[in-house]
């Protein structure tokens, strides 16, 4: 079967050693008011402090059951991995890098009715509590979709996964037209609070024209 | 207009379900939800954490919180009681010698004040393996028949031939549906 979607970009380790807490001041209702993509990061990738992290992404078409897209971090990566380090030169690392995903899909993508969407994550040492996701999809400063779940609690060491199950929007042929011929101008803002304090801001943006170009 | 009343239509409006999956570990909790969501059922591993999936079922939202059974996590499961709606117990109907380490989790989850008003689903899970117990013996090793406090029901099902999941579940949504989203 044809390639549907693939990530270019790596999911990167996030540092997992942090003590401070980092006040940040953006609420839920500050970004689930916002009509536009963010330009810049609204916490610092060090507001994470409970570890949070994301180990797997996948989207499956619940119509014909075929795992569409699925990008999980390898389990080497989960541990030190000290292999060769001694000769490798380390190379400054991007503080942002894995806050950032790009996906390639090829159009069919946008004609599929019913998708799962998994994400997995483990969590660290502390418990966390009101852990909630607010998701912004926009395409130029259109507004496709607002996902707004409440994972609640999140056992200390844990590692989880939700799948949401939903009816793809029904956009107009037109504005699909326009998605798949401006790759990469639709994009998403993840946000994710911890008792209403956000802890960490991903993003992601998308091309739809897998296929037809190269 | 009664307090209850409000919240009834609050609901009403989203027509939202919460459903929270409990049982000792080995049960078949995840492997059920699986099944009940058409996924592959060939490798699942034990839940160290929790496993939601929110979908539409007969006009339903449902939100559906699995969460590891490990002895070591039963202490966390009160953490999820809160608007709980329909709780589905899990048993390994083939684990006669766990039979009243089960039956002493269900009975300790009955008495939580935030579960009080939830429907209770036990799935007598792998009942298709040979050396399962009947649903009689499973419910007198429960003593299901002394629950007075919530609605419940006892069902044989079995992920791996999805005997019964779909009858076990439309049963707690026609159940809860009765009670939270029917106005006067």
């Amino acid at each position: 079967m044809s390639l549907v979607g693939k990530k270019c970009e790596s999911i990167s380790l996030l540092d997992s050693s942090k003590d401070d807490i980092k006040p940040c001041n953006i609420t839920p209702d500050d970004v689930l008011r916002l009509d536009r993509i963010t330009d810049t990061y609204l916490c610092s990738p060090e507001a994470n402090v409970y570890d949070i992290d994301f180990t797997r992404f996948k989207i499956r078409d619940l119509e014909t059951g075929t795992v569409l897209f699925e990008i999980a971090k390898p389990p080497t990566d989960f541990g030190v991995d000290n292999e060769g380090a001694d000769d490798v030169q380390e190379e400054p690392l991007d503080p942002n890098a894995g806050r950032f995903v790009r996906y390639q899909f090829t159009p069919q993508f946008l004609k599929l009715k019913t998708v799962g969407a998994t994400v997995e994550f483990t969590v660290g040492a502390r418990p966390v509590s009101h852990f909630r996701m607010i998701e912004k999809h926009f395409f130029r400063d259109t507004l496709l979709k607002t996902f707004d779940f409440e994972f609640g609690f999140c056992i200390p060491f844990s590692r989880n996964t939700c799948e949401h199950i939903y009816e793809f929007p029904t956009l107009p042929p037109d504005l699909v037209e326009e998605m798949i011929a401006a790759p990469f101008e639709t994009c998403s803002d993840s946000f994710y609070f911890v008792d209403n304090h956000l802890v960490m801001h991903n993003k992601a943006d998308y091309a739809y024209n897998g296929g037809i170009n190269n | 207009m009664g307090f209850l009343t409000i919240l009834k239509k609050l609901r009403q409006k989203e027509k939202e379900m919460r459903i929270l999956m409990l049982g000792l570990d080995n049960a078949g909790k995840t492997t059920i939800l699986k099944r009940f969501n058409g996924e592959p059922i060939d490798t699942i591993s034990p839940t160290l954490g929790f496993n939601i999936k929110t979908l539409e079922h007969r006009g339903y939202k449902l939100n559906i919180w699995d969460v590891g059974g490990q002895k070591s996590l039963r202490s966390y499961w009160k953490n999820y009681f809160e608007s709980t709606d329909g709780v589905a117990w899990v048993v390994d109907s083939a684990d006669a010698r766990r039979l009243a380490d089960c039956g002493r989790e269900l009975r300790a989850l009955l008495r939580e004040e935030r579960l009080a008003g939830a429907t209770l689903l036990v799935l007598a899970n792998k009942a298709d393996l040979p050396g399962a117990l009947s649903l009689q013996e499973i419910r007198e090793a429960l003593d299901l028949d002394s629950i007075k406090t919530h609605h419940w029901r006892i069902i044989r099902c079995s992920a791996v031939t999805g005997e019964n999941l779909l009858e076990g579940m439309d049963w707690m949504l026609d159940d809860i549906a009765s009670r939270i989203f029917t106005l006067d």
